[in-house]
């Protein structure tokens, strides 16, 4: 036999498609179309015709909002109130959460991976709860008092916040945390050393991302009481004063902003820190930022007038065993029981066509909602900047608000929540995927562009594939909030804003 | 192209494959000037220089058959880019190139699961099929053993012979830069220092450069 190694192979390697991937697709595929068909989408009537004149007033009072000053003066008490109870939430979130990450990292546990589920298992309760959802349940225990806002955000993200921080502190890369433990170095100091700051900037930008969360949260709370913008779109919303709702969008979306740059700034300063090395001196953009968040967190709790004694007195004791006292055994009648699983498909069937939505949007729109990471023409960056601040005005809106506006144009049912859960979920996957896509290692396919790729075909082949994964990872953890949303939607559709809509059409019994 | 760590190879490189803009001074690349060059201009001069980057830049989780057609993406439409990802295109070039590097039946394989070496010669496959006239490698021995940097240097200058062009490689090994180059060219803190025909060197010449011996 003579050297054949420059011949090819006799029969070259067959492509083997990844079956299981295909099967998800399908399925995904599969659950899409039952959803849409469940939502009446190819059987039944589900434009309104005469609700077109009214969406056409909205949409045409965007470009005027109310500016009279009476009405500023009132926008921007409301506003503080959200600021309040948003920094209020997020900072009990992070505190909860950091104290929540160190009693269920893996870290923590070892090997013990009872008491790890058993934690994690823990965690969960709090967070299947929606805000809203706290916040009825806080009103029947504390009553009336501000402690029930920031009670309601700050419960249910301090257990999120929990998770992914400890996910994050897990995730890192433990060389040098193990190298400090072989050394003989104490766990603590390890920890210190050798895990957080790595995980520092996950860290941080998390919870810069819970407070923009949060800021949406007290505006949902709003719309069921607690006050501030949410209330006051409300108000404004059941009046039918266009100007005025959109004077609330346009607020709720700079407070977002604002979140949102802030955080960003903070993040990107302390990835590069502007300090001289040769001697030792604190960034002082950085002191600044830890300076202004103490003192936003002294002034929210002034100005909300918190009591801690609110928390001790006897009232809310007896309160809390009642409603714990009804808590088990839960309600097993059987009509009920089939009208909630009846329902439950309308939830799922809801959340899965508003994540259909969201993800095809952010998918469609991440490649140019991200940073580039290059230089960039001004037409590139205009463009960046305009879906960003469309997506910002997707997010800021939320969900039982959109489905009012969804309502001018689409008959009450599933759809309409589910277009108005998936416009907002859009909003959020959309900033979410841009993020993903930007902490994408540039090289591959700036290697890509010298060899002459175009966009497209850069895209398709540098960032695709490696960005897949993420935004999927996104998409999934959004569809289970999107189903705690749905259930939202319908909560507020019917019962707090459902004199609009008595009002508005005969037909209308608000979506479910 | 020899020098220590921080002489300036990669920038050099960079600035011939466009990666790098001169701050100052200008770059002739195949006899045009690619500052001032847009769109598919621009990418019709790119397709015309290969490069093995340092760090390979190859995408872990495409199958290698799509890290090596990525090389022809400077002369396919976007429609037929997306189409190979489904249904592989032109497979018989690719079976082609990933035989002479030795690799043909990793063909569909995730390249992340491929080892350093042969993630290399993935690399260089994604030339042969891009068929640059110009064909730049930085550092692309580093992960090989003598035996295939012999072969992977060898395949790089034939490849760029086949085209008419040039190799420009930047090396750490003195040895191999005089098997395989007819110039080398030193660079010391950004600044040529050396720069002779290889039959007028000798191995010493160059250790002396390197500041230890080798």
């Amino acid at each position: 036999m003579t050297a054949v190694r420059d011949a090819p192979p006799a029969t070259p390697p067959r492509l083997h498609r990844v079956r299981a991937r295909w099967a998800w697709g399908l399925g995904a595929v599969a659950v899409v179309v039952w959803s849409l068909a469940g939502a009446g989408l190819f059987t039944g009537d589900v434009v309104n015709p005469a609700g077109r004149a009214q969406f056409g007033r909205f949409a045409g009072s965007a470009l005027s909002p109310a500016l009279d000053p009476a009405f500023l003066q009132v926008l921007a008490s409301s506003a503080l109130i959200t600021v309040a109870y948003a920094v209020l939430g997020a900072a009990l979130a992070v505190l909860l959460g950091a104290l929540g990450a160190v009693l269920v990292a893996r870290t923590t546990w070892g090997r013990r991976r009872l008491g790890w589920t058993l934690a994690r298992g823990a965690l969960a309760v709090p967070r299947g709860l929606h805000e809203a959802v706290w916040g009825l349940l806080l009103v029947n225990v504390l009553g009336l008092d501000p402690w029930v806002g920031v009670l309601a955000i700050g419960l249910p993200y301090g257990a999120v916040t929990a998770k992914v921080f400890a996910d994050l502190l897990d995730e890192v890369p433990r060389g040098s945390h193990d190298a400090l433990l072989a050394a003989g170095s104490g766990r603590v100091a390890a920890v210190l050393y050798g895990l957080l700051p790595p995980a520092s900037g996950g860290l941080l930008s998390y919870a810069c991302y819970r407070l923009e969360c949060a800021v949406r949260s007290a505006v949902v709370l709003g719309l069921i009481g607690a006050g501030g913008l949410g209330y006051q779109l409300s108000l404004s919303f059941s009046s039918l004063r266009w100007e005025q709702v959109w004077s609330c969008v346009y607020a709720l979306a700079a407070l977002c902003a604002l979140a949102d740059v802030g955080g960003r700034a903070v993040r990107r300063r302390l990835a590069a820190p502007r300090t001289p090395g040769d001697r030792l001196a604190r960034d002082r953009g950085l002191t600044a930022a830890v300076l202004t968040t103490l003192a936003l967190v002294a002034w929210s709790w002034w100005y909300l007038a918190i009591s801690p004694a609110t928390l001790f007195a006897e009232r809310t004791r007896e309160q809390l065993a009642y409603v714990l006292g009804a808590a088990w055994p839960p309600d097993t009648d059987g009509v009920l029981l089939s009208s909630i699983a009846a329902l439950a498909v309308d939830t799922v069937q809801m959340s899965v066509i508003a994540i259909a939505v969201a993800t095809v949007g952010a998918v469609a729109l991440a490649g140019l909602a991200a940073h580039p990471a290059g230089h960039a023409g001004p037409g590139r960056r205009l463009t960046g900047t305009a879906v960003r601040v469309a997506l910002l005005l997707l997010r800021a809106v939320p969900p039982p608000v959109w489905a009012l506006v969804v309502l001018f144009v689409l008959l009450p049912g599933v759809l309409p929540g589910a277009v108005a859960l998936g416009v907002y979920t859009w909003g959020v996957l959309g900033r979410l995927a841009a993020e993903a896509t930007e902490e994408l290692d540039p090289r591959p396919r700036a290697a890509l562009a010298a060899l002459g790729a175009g966009p497209a075909a850069g895209w398709l082949y540098g960032v695709l594939p490696r960005a897949t994964g993420p935004v999927l990872a996104f998409a999934l953890y959004r569809w289970e909030v999107a189903i705690r949303d749905s259930v939202l939607v319908g909560l507020l559709g019917a019962g707090g804003l459902g004199a609009l809509l008595a009002a508005g059409w005969a037909r209308s019994t608000g979506p479910r | 192209m020899v020098g220590p760590s921080g002489a300036g190879k990669s920038t050099l490189l960079g600035l011939v494959n466009g990666a790098v803009t001169p701050t100052a001074g200008s770059v002739q690349v195949l006899g045009t000037d690619p500052a001032p060059l847009r769109g598919r201009a621009l990418r019709r001069l790119r397709a015309r220089v290969g490069t093995v980057h340092q760090h390979l830049e190859l995408v872990g989780q495409l199958r290698v058959v799509h890290n090596v057609n990525a090389g022809r993406l400077g002369s396919w439409p976007a429609g037929r880019a997306a189409w190979s990802l489904v249904r592989p295109q032109g497979l018989p070039e690719v079976l082609a190139a990933l035989t002479r590097v030795d690799l043909a039946d990793r063909v569909f394989e995730r390249t992340d699961r491929l080892s350093g070496g042969q993630r290399q010669r993935v690399a260089v496959a994604r030339l042969l099929v891009q068929r640059p006239d110009l064909v730049l490698a930085d550092e692309p021995a580093s992960a090989l053993d003598p035996a295939l940097a012999d072969r992977v240097l060898g395949l790089l200058a034939e490849l760029a012979a086949e085209q008419g062009g040039a190799l420009v490689a930047s090396l750490h090994d003195p040895a191999l830069a005089l098997r395989h180059c007819t110039r080398v060219v030193g660079l010391v803190a950004g600044r040529v220092v050396l720069d002779a025909p290889t039959s007028a060197l000798t191995a010493g010449d160059l250790a002396t450069f390197y500041g230890a011996p080798r």
